[in-house]
């Protein structure tokens, strides 16, 4: 499958549509709508990627995610809000002296999972805020190892959590009891296959065939695995800003991945080509 | 036989105290004023090898090759407490190069191997990347060339490595070859406070 960059969204600006200071996580609803959060706000794109609402958050959003019900969730400093689907605050998680940077949220079932990058962990609670268990805290560095400073992960459609371990240079796959199924990737600054510098890939996502995109830094890139961990496509390497990192995306059931570019503050969308664009 | 002070002594013998005291504290003051802050120091927010946001410049070398010491009195600086402790860090390998049979890097950034790599806590024998490392700079190897400090700045890596001057061996030369080679005056020796 190849890819194509097909438009941008937002931008560093002062317009509503576009970002001030930062961009720094993205997510789409059931109904395709995409939402991003950097900034202290939460801004939501209809499918003609104009800005359809936005609302404030308390702190800065560190990361955004839709659930079944339509509640969007915004990670930040030692907490995360719970908004209903117009921008209504809900709830509130806090879990002092536990809780850190949450710079990823992901849902299976009745779970809840927290990307904590101050523990290194991913935390597991069940939807009343309960903490069952953590995820990586069993690993013999302390947790995944993040110079880059965020946790990544996505839960596939089997509710397998996919977590992005780039100071080890490898992508890990946990139940959600926190035992460790897999792994696939390791260092390689020439080859694709692998992933180069000192800590890739920072961010990934994973599309309902369970094939695992991720983003690089330093050159900032998002190549695309199949679920045995063989690269399958290079979909873009020379578009982004060289100073981008941490590079948050999502994928649509059309295969367009959408990246946030966190140096221009640019979503950028990269859309399937050919035969295979609707697969 | 006791020796007995007037009052008027005793206030005398305290004022010229006080006063004597107070002279050495302005003295220490000047001499650190001229001594400690009027040196020559290397601003790492203009020098091109650390300044965040310069990235695919090639390397600036001045620091190593315009120094009048056979070995420059730069050397880099790794700052641990901000250190990554990477598997494979990019200022110790050369990250393009080939990947040998370890699965690292064949080739080194240092010129003068003056980086040492050393796996530290718990060691797992069967996984190198399950380790942390400390890199450690052998300071009678460096001469402050800089290629490390490029490869460590963000977002390639942590920037925890910059290049400063070392006192003991600078001789302070008031027109210092660094300082005019420099092409982005970043070698500055500031005027006391």
């Amino acid at each position: 499958m190849k890819y194509q960059p097909a438009h941008t969204i937002g931008g560093r600006g002062s317009a509503p549509d576009q970002f001030a200071r930062a961009l720094r996580g993205v997510a789409l609803d059931g109904a395709g709508r995409l939402y991003a959060v950097g900034d202290s706000a939460v801004k939501v794109f209809d499918a003609d990627d104009a800005l359809a609402r936005q609302w404030p958050t308390d702190r800065p959003g560190e990361c955004v995610a839709v659930d079944r019900s339509g509640r969007v969730w915004v990670g930040e400093r030692e907490q995360v809000e719970i908004f209903d689907s117009q921008g209504g605050l809900t709830d509130t998680w806090r879990d002092p002296g536990q809780l850190g940077l949450v710079t990823a949220i992901g849902f299976a079932g009745s779970d809840v999972f927290l990307a904590d990058a101050t523990a290194r962990w991913v935390r597991r609670y069940d939807q009343g805020g309960r903490l069952l268990n953590n995820i990586g805290d069993r690993h013999r560095k302390g947790g995944f190892h993040i110079p880059n400073g965020v946790v990544d992960f996505a839960v596939d459609d089997e509710g397998i959590l996919h977590v992005a371990n780039p100071g080890m240079h490898r992508v890990e796959r946990y139940s959600p009891d926190g035992t460790l199924l897999g792994r696939f990737g390791r260092f390689d600054g020439r080859d694709p296959e692998g992933f180069p510098g000192c800590c890739n890939p920072t961010n990934l996502t994973v599309d309902d065939q369970g094939r695992v995109i991720v983003s690089e830094k330093a050159g900032p890139r998002v190549k695309v695995y199949d679920p045995e961990g063989q690269l399958l496509e290079v979909v873009a390497d020379d578009v982004f800003d060289p100073t981008a990192k941490n590079m948050d995306l999502v994928v649509d059931s059309r295969g367009r991945i959408f990246v946030a570019d966190t140096a221009t503050l640019e979503i950028r969308v990269f859309e399937p080509t050919g035969s295979e664009a609707t697969a | 036989m006791s020796k007995t002070h007037t009052r008027r002594e005793v206030l005398g013998h305290a004022a010229r105290g006080t006063a004597l005291a107070g002279l050495g504290g302005l003295t220490g003051l000047l001499w650190l004023k001229a001594n400690a802050t009027f040196a020559w120091s290397i601003n790492a927010q203009r020098c091109i090898n650390s300044r965040l946001g310069a990235v695919g410049v090639d390397v600036c070398e001045r620091c190593s090759t315009e120094c009048v010491l056979a070995l420059s009195a730069v050397r880099a600086v790794n700052e641990f407490k901000s250190c990554g402790r990477c598997y494979v860090c990019p200022a110790y390998f050369k990250i393009t190069s080939a990947v040998g049979p370890d699965g690292l890097p064949t080739e080194k950034v240092c010129p003068r191997d003056a980086i040492k790599r050393e796996a530290i806590g718990w060691i797992d024998p069967d996984d190198p990347a399950n380790n942390f490392y400390d890199y450690t700079i052998d300071e009678t190897l460096c001469n402050g060339c800089g290629r490390c400090v490029l490869e460590c700045k963000e977002p390639a890596g942590l920037g925890s490595i910059r290049l400063e001057v070392r006192h003991d061996t600078c001789l302070d030369c008031n027109r210092c070859a660094i300082a005019q080679a420099c092409p982005e005056d970043a070698f500055d020796r500031p005027e006391p406070a």
